[in-house]
């Protein structure tokens, strides 16, 4: 809303700088966001909150500098001399939908001479920023930004049957608006018709056939209330607003329209000219209702913190306008004004004073006490995992919930169902929840790769949203997924690690899993205790190629709550050990097919006490193995708590050992 | 036989102090513990024609001069080592070379502000909640008093997945699920992604993070709401920070208010970040709106609260004077890892 320095001072008279004016406005809540010179004036740009529509015009916002400066509201005169013939003689309004237009005002005024407006006016409307037009436009313009509520004017000769209908449109109907823009309607929209065609789209603009012209004699001058809702859909619907929509969308005030009417016809009288017919149409459906609201004292003290008097209260609710019908020792009873339809309760009244009085008035201080805040262990084990995680080089991303179909096209993680479909998307090609991260990891790869940034170790802890029957609520899976540049092996190693830090005792499992992500021989499902984990593997060479990586990375993703539910962060102490360990390093060469959790497994089935570790070393195929054999080299630590094993003892569990796993697994010792 | 040998130790010592170099160092060893003809070793050798009762000391007298022989000869040659290495090497070790580096990773910055606006409500002994992203319109709407044809619940304002679902457009939605779990006294904070359709630009993203906040219990007034807000904001932006409570609107709080700080590019001077007003709006905050509290079925009349709100990724602009939202969600690492 822009309001003029100078024609403020119309409504009240105030004796602040423009500066003052600004901060005063906008610690009352009226938020001044630019103040502009004009000429001899200034503009100021007022943020007015949705709450607010009585401030969208210059009698509001007066009203409310009249509070802060204490000063009389002055409402210009809207008297004048009508003619003698009726206005019901000469034109008709009938209202079919009372829903989408609860009251109706039509004035005729006759013989008026189209042509610029007086100086002054011009002044005034430009200097808020809007264009002179001709004497009629501005003055409905002047009436609207003064009163707040929007007028219109028809070219009354114009309208065919001479007659105003206002109705809902006809699917197929078209009219040219004001501004050139062809309006394509349809029923939802509420129009007014005359007896053929739609002459304006309702509260948003008239058409340009029945627009005031320069050979304009008679006017039909409307001054109505339609529903908000309906405005603020059809103006999007059409990509059509206005200063009157943006009015009616936020709720004009209903006792105001016929105020707004006279106002208009007596300046129309006294600039254009002509005669106003006598009377007014006015349809109205609207049951004028009072609101009556109830303040405490006690409540208002109590609930600001503040401690105000009586006498302050009822100053800075009359000079709002609100009544006063009684007072007793706590209380006042309050009639609300019907443009303040946001006030309505004890709390909204108690707003109203706080916000004249000043919030900066409220005192900083406080009576809660201190309390035990609640352990929360999602936190914890978030907290764990990233310094975990950051300290193994990893950097944390964050992408968009909101995908596009490639998430469907490279195998699915976690379900096969398609990801949940946003219905109002702003990207089209990006309308999807995410059912997996991993994807987005990729894009974030491909980004950097594009910037020259060949290596991206990365990772995101965030949740996925996998879909449920009947469009129930998605099972929204907290998940971590990490991209590594260092292979399979290193990145199970930072899975690995972070287990361990989290003391997570139970073994982990990789079991081969084909998905069209990862490359046929390195893709796992990794199962803990029994749950799935999550997966791990090498992108596959057609994801790839898809994504023209220049190197192999590997994902590993992880259901993140499986963490949360076995992480133990009491953790516990290990003694450290009294007597040496003896190691014995070992190669043995076994068929392709042996795998070293079929080893290790082996070896730990044997449950011999004095083993503390097995150690995996590597595997090598090459020249010393014969073809279609590999040797794999591990180490075997053992130790005793109680004291130091002899020699001749650890040979002998070796032999046990290379024993059982040659019988189990047909394995020799290597040469 | 026992002098024999004190003087042999001597001339050793003599020898070897005038070894000057390793060949030098390596004749001595020859001369003195060589198999073939070395001195000890010849004594060794001549011990079993010696009187019996000489043998045992004579023996024992001869091995330990022949390990301490061994052993000056091995300092000797530590030392002449060191000293050729010193003298002969042309090449200088470069002190200023760069150290070698592990890799380094960083928490990404919407991270960090979280993780630090978290550690300052804590240590205000406040809870950490979270709730649901994908959001039953009545935790999002309905229950936060948002009337029926409010414009934020159009799809303009708020991304729709049918059946009543949607991306919440705000952490607000935690207030009601936390409400209607628990009795008060509650004060909380939660923090997490919201969504909203808006046109990227480099101030606007469709996905961005909030925290929310809400504390209930008998007598919470205004006064509180403003108390805890000043040592929130004393805490993150510094003890000298000004703060401006500007009354404002909101469906869920009543009375509401805006609440800036003191621009800190500027210091209140007025630049482009506060568009030369010398505030910058960092908060949203306000009293509970009895409404709310009567659909969670809360004692509007016996119990008050105040909440509040703020963007993250504004707050994380703010601090490190970053211009262009989309930054956070590109996820560029070089941009990252300046964090």
């Amino acid at each position: 809303m822009k309001i003029s320095y100078n024609w403020l001072k119309d409504y009240c008279k105030y004796d602040l700088s423009v500066a003052t004016l600004a901060e005063r406005l906008t610690n009352a809540g009226l938020v001044v966001d630019a103040v502009k010179p004009v000429d001899d004036d200034y503009c100021l740009e007022i943020e007015v909150t949705s709450n607010r529509p009585d401030c969208l015009g210059f009698i509001g916002i007066a009203r409310e500098v009249a509070n802060i400066v204490r000063s009389e509201l002055l409402i210009p005169d809207v008297e004048y001399a009508a003619s003698d013939e009726s206005v019901n003689d000469i034109t008709t309004v009938t209202v079919e939908d009372k829903e989408l237009c609860p009251r109706y005002t039509a004035r005729i005024i006759k013989d008026v001479k189209i042509g610029p407006s007086p100086e002054w006016l011009q002044k005034r409307i430009t200097s808020i920023g809007l264009r002179p037009v001709n004497n009629i436009a501005d003055i409905t313009n002047y009436v609207l930004m003064e009163s707040g509520q929007p007028l219109h004017a028809f070219d009354f000769d114009k309208l065919s049957g001479k007659e105003i209908i206002v109705r809902r449109a006809k699917n197929g109907e078209t009219m040219e608006a004001i501004d050139g823009s062809k309006c394509a309607l349809t029923e939802e929209m509420l129009v007014i018709a005359d007896s053929q065609k739609p002459v304006a789209v309702a509260g948003i603009m008239g058409g340009r056939d029945t627009e005031v012209s320069d050979a304009t004699k008679n006017i039909l001058l409307e001054s109505a209330f339609f529903d908000p809702r309906n405005v603020r859909r059809t103006s999007r619907k059409l990509c059509l607003s206005s200063d009157s929509s943006y009015r009616f969308e936020r709720r004009a005030d209903p006792e105001c329209v016929d105020w707004a009417s006279r106002r208009a016809a007596k300046m129309i009288l006294e600039i254009a000219g002509g005669q106003v017919a006598e009377g007014v149409i006015d349809q109205n459906s609207l049951e004028s209702k009072k609101v009556s609201v109830t303040l405490r004292m006690s409540r208002l003290n109590s609930l600001l913190g503040l401690d105000i008097d009586k006498d302050t209260v009822k100053d800075i609710l009359e000079r709002l306008q609100f009544k006063i019908n009684s007072v007793t020792d706590d209380c006042f009873s309050v009639d609300v004004p019907s443009f303040r339809g946001d006030v309505y309760r004890e709390v909204d009244l108690i707003e109203e004073v706080a916000r004249v009085h000043g919030y900066d008035k409220i005192p900083v201080k406080s009576n809660i006490g201190v309390k035990l805040t609640q352990d929360n262990i999602f936190d914890k084990v978030t907290e764990k995992t990233k310094s975990v995680i950051s300290g193994l080089g990893f950097d944390e991303v964050i992408t968009d919930s909101i995908v596009g179909e490639l998430q469907e096209r490279h195998g699915n993680i976690w379900t096969d169902d398609r990801g949940i479909k946003i219905m109002n998307p702003i990207r089209q090609d990006e309308y999807l929840l995410r059912k997996a991260l991993a994807h987005n990891l990729l894009r974030v790869k491909k980004h950097n790769q594009n910037y020259g940034v060949e290596k991206a170790n990365i990772y995101e802890l965030s949740k996925i949203y996998l879909p449920q029957e009947d469009d129930g609520m998605p099972e929204e899976k907290e998940c971590l997924s990490i991209l590594g540049e260092e292979g399979f092996l290193s990145l199970k190693g930072v899975v690995e690690t972070i287990l361990s830090q989290l003391n997570i005792v139970q073994k982990l499992e990789s079991i081969h899993y084909d998905f069209g992500l990862f490359s046929p021989e390195k893709s796992a499902e990794l199962k803990l205790g029994g749950s799935v984990l999550g997966y791990i593997g090498e992108l596959s060479r057609e994801v790839i190629n898809d994504y023209d990586f220049r190197s192999k990375p590997c994902v590993a993703e992880l259901d993140f709550n499986i963490l949360v539910d076995k992480a133990n962060l009491e953790g516990s102490y290990r003694k450290i050990p009294m007597f040496p360990m003896v190691t014995r390093d070992m190669a043995i060469v076994s068929d392709e097919e042996v795998i070293w959790a079929d080893i290790k497994g082996c070896i730990e089935s044997l449950k011999i006490d004095c083993i503390d570790g097995i150690e995996f070393f590597d595997v090598y195929r090459g020249r010393q193995i014969e073809k279609g054999k590999k040797s794999i080299a591990f180490r075997l630590i053992f130790r005793a708590d109680d004291r130091t094993l002899r020699s001749d003892e650890v040979d002998a569990l070796q032999e046990k050992i290379l024993e059982n796993l040659s019988n189990a697994f047909g394995v020799k010792l290597r040469a | 036989m026992q002098e024999g040998l004190s003087e042999i130790q001597n001339q050793a010592k003599d020898d070897l102090a005038k070894a000057e170099s390793l060949d030098a160092v390596e004749q001595v060893r020859t001369r003195y513990l060589g198999r073939k003809g070395g001195i000890i070793n010849e004594i060794i050798k001549a011990i079993p024609g010696l009187p019996p009762e000489q043998r045992s000391s004579t023996g024992k007298s001869a091995n330990m001069l022949k390990q301490e022989i061994s052993k000056w000869i091995e300092d000797a040659r530590v030392k002449l080592a060191d000293k050729e290495q010193t003298s002969e090497a042309k090449e200088m070790f470069d002190l200023s070379l760069p150290g070698e580096h592990k890799p380094y990773g960083h928490r990404h910055p919407i991270t960090q502000t979280i993780d630090e606006i978290k550690g300052i409500f804590r240590k205000l002994c406040f809870d950490i909640e979270y709730g649901p992203e994908v959001e039953h319109e009545y935790y999002n709407f309905d229950a936060l008093n948002i009337p029926a044809d409010h414009p934020s619940r159009e799809d303009f304002d708020t991304f729709y997945l049918g059946n009543k679902r949607l991306l919440r457009s705000q952490t607000s939605t935690v207030q009601i699920r936390v409400m209607e779990k628990k009795k008060p006294p509650i004060r909380m904070i939660a923090p997490g992604k919201v969504f909203r359709p808006d046109t990227v630009d480099a101030r606007h993203a469709s996905m961005f993070h909030q925290i929310e906040g809400l504390t209930v219990d008998e007598g919470v007034s205004f006064s509180d709401l403003k108390y805890v807000l000043t040592l929130f904001a004393q805490s993150y932006f510094g003890q000298d920070v000004k703060m401006r409570f500007r009354p404002s609107f909101f469906p869920f709080t009543e009375p509401s208010a805006e609440i800036d700080i003191s621009c800190s590019i500027c210091k209140g001077k007025g630049c482009s970040v506060c568009s030369h007003s010398g505030w910058v709006e960092v908060l949203g905050a306000g009293m509970v709106d009895p409404n709310v509290f009567e659909t969670v079925g809360y004692d509007a009349e016996k119990y008050t609260g105040f909440a509040f709100g703020m963007g993250v990724e504004r707050l994380t602009m703010l601090r490190y004077g970053i211009d262009n939202i989309r930054l956070f969600f590109e996820n560029d690492l070089r941009f990252l890892s300046q964090f």
